[in-house]
């Protein structure tokens, strides 16, 4: 299992654009530490990998399909309300391929 | 040594339904930028998504014409990567269970059929486009969430020319079903490549590269040919084939490389919590088969039943309005190949010429089909059926009145009237006989013309020239 540590948590903070602070971080660690130690723990269940992993809590299934009908799209002025910049109607950001 | 090219191809198809995937926000290619995009296409938090019945119901048209097996029961993942293209920073799409298996299809190939495996086709959505420029990007999210089907090929196709005829195969499966309009230039229809080489008889495959940005079905022979050369050589001179992503560039004819594959990319599938497992009835898989439309292939084998050519068949079916457009002709009781000939040829060159589509026409089809009857009933020439054809086209009125307005008649073949307006021309024309007879060919053409003259255009002019070649002989 991958070791979750203070540089593990600044790195994938910083990949989502956010900055945590020393105290935040502590906590954060704290939790993984929990979690991880319940993980471990998982580990002394013996037969596990004859089971599918569960996604849904319970078996179920349903049959339902949305109808193809458009309904009305936000405004532009909405769309790009929360872009850091904007030209021609559409969201610009630095260029990042090559 | 010889190599032996082995190919397969991932095609992406976008669907032509009303409303998105897993959104209810407008799909339509043409509206301004950043208007057809609601909060789930921007991934706001607290929204969800919810499967559009009718991509269902066109993915299983798509299988089904793809001889495949379908998943009765829909199951939905993650497939996770951070890019501004994809504001939730996951796709949603169908990695465990696509809705379609282990199918095939066929192509030609002079005479012979090649059957070409298809390992799966899936249900996923499409991303935003992006619009690149020298130091900056531009996003448009009209595409995001548009509703895709991804039909993957067994690497079972060897040269340029297969995988050419399977792409045209597909695309006239999503055209004809009413899934896509498959427009390659527009990137509804869009094709990756992924090809390696191998000597012949080896069952390992080569190193596989992979050539994206194709945008036509010619580019796509033209890119494999290409890439199988280069391949070839690099191979002989002893260089090691990389792993990498190549873009064809048309107007050099060459592939170019785009990138070097590294390490595979990790996107950390796992079931989509927010979609349950959708379960379709027997009865919604067998209605969406029994009511998809007339496919290509079921098409192509009535036309040539009609007495069409192969080759008239392909033109009008490369075009789905055209197509419509002759069929729509056929209850007036016309002669099919007399109006696929119009269609070809006169039709085809007034669109050329005035750039128009074949549905802004004036001239509706059962006109077309009339003129082929009237054309028989009155033994009128092709060119006399195609000076109507371009009256009907250019002033919007009907065949009859079309003809009227040329003042064109009835053509004459009938022999004694023929011979009576001979006899006419002849007795008036003594000197002309005699010119004809001392060898001046010119004198004939004057004798057809006063037939002509004497018949008020209505004598067939093959019959007439017969006729007075043979009376001048007699005098």
């Amino acid at each position: 299992m991958k070791k979750v540590d203070k540089d593990v948590l600044v790195d994938a903070s910083s990949r989502l654009l956010f900055t945590l602070k020393e105290e935040e971080l502590d906590t954060l660690l704290e939790e993984f530490k929990i979690l991880q130690a319940q993980m471990e723990m998982m580990k002394e269940v013996e037969g596990l990998e004859n089971y599918e992993p569960m996604t849904f809590p319970f078996d179920v299934s349903v049959d339902y399909l949305r109808d193809d009908v458009p309904s009305e799209p936000l405004s532009r002025d909405d769309v790009l309300r929360n872009a850091g910049s904007v030209k021609d109607g559409e969201i610009k950001l630095p260029k990042v391929v090559g | 040594m010889n190599f032996e090219a082995v190919i397969g191809l991932e095609i992406h198809v976008e669907m032509k339904t009303r409303s998105k995937m897993f959104s209810s926000s407008p799909n339509s290619f043409s509206r301004a930028v950043n208007t057809e995009v609601t909060p789930f296409d921007l991934a706001f938090p607290g929204t969800m998504p919810r499967l559009n019945k009718e991509a269902v119901r066109m993915a299983i048209r798509v299988a089904n014409a793809l001889h495949m097996t379908i998943d009765h029961e829909l199951h939905f993942d993650r497939k996770n990567y951070f890019y501004p293209d994809l504001p939730k920073g996951f796709q949603i799409t169908q990695q465990r269970r696509p809705i379609g298996s282990d199918g095939y299809l066929e192509i030609r190939k002079g005479n012979e059929k090649k059957r070409i495996g298809i390992e799966r086709i899936h249900m996923e959505e499409d991303t935003c486009k992006q619009t690149h420029f020298v130091d900056y990007t531009l996003l448009d999210y009209n595409r995001a969430g548009v509703p895709l089907v991804e039909i993957v090929s067994r690497p079972e196709m060897h040269d340029g020319y297969e995988a050419m005829k399977y792409v045209e195969a597909i695309r006239n499966i999503v055209v004809y079903s009413g899934t896509s309009d498959g427009k390659m230039e527009e990137g509804s229809l869009r094709v990756d490549v992924n090809i390696s080489l191998r000597p012949y008889g080896q069952k390992e495959f080569g190193t596989k590269v992979e050539i994206k940005n194709l945008n036509s079905i010619k580019n796509i022979q033209d890119a494999i040919d290409f890439e199988i050369e280069r391949q070839s050589k690099a191979l002989l001179s002893g260089e090691k084939i990389r792993q990498e992503t190549r873009r064809y560039d048309e107007s050099k004819g060459a592939t170019v490389l785009m990138r070097v594959k590294t390490d595979a990319v990790d996107y950390k599938y796992f079931p989509e919590p927010n979609l349950v497992p959708i379960r379709l009835s027997d009865a919604f898989v067998q209605d969406a088969i029994d009511t998809c439309p007339e496919l290509y292939d079921s098409k192509f084998e009535r036309y040539l039943q009609m007495g069409l050519t192969e080759k008239d068949a392909e033109i009008i079916l490369s075009d789905p309005a055209m197509a419509s457009y002759f069929e729509a002709a056929a209850p007036s009781g016309a002669d099919m190949k007399e109006v696929a000939n119009f269609l070809i040829v006169e039709v085809n060159s007034y669109l050329n010429k005035t750039g128009k589509g074949i549905k802004e026409i004036k001239m509706p089809a059962t006109e077309l089909g009339k003129l082929t009857l009237i054309l028989k009933k009155e033994k009128l020439t092709h060119k006399q059926g195609a000076d109507i054809l371009f009256k009907c086209l250019e002033d919007g009125i009907g065949v009859e009145e079309a003809k009227k307005a040329l003042h064109i008649e009835a053509m004459v073949d009938d022999e004694g009237a023929i011979l009576a307006f001979v006899t006419e021309a002849l007795d008036k024309n003594p000197q002309s006989i005699a010119d004809y007879k001392a060898g001046k060919d010119r004198a004939i053409s004057f004798l057809v013309g006063q037939v002509m003259k004497l018949s008020k255009g209505k004598a067939k002019p093959s019959a007439v020239m017969a006729k007075l070649k043979e009376e001048i002989a007699k005098r």
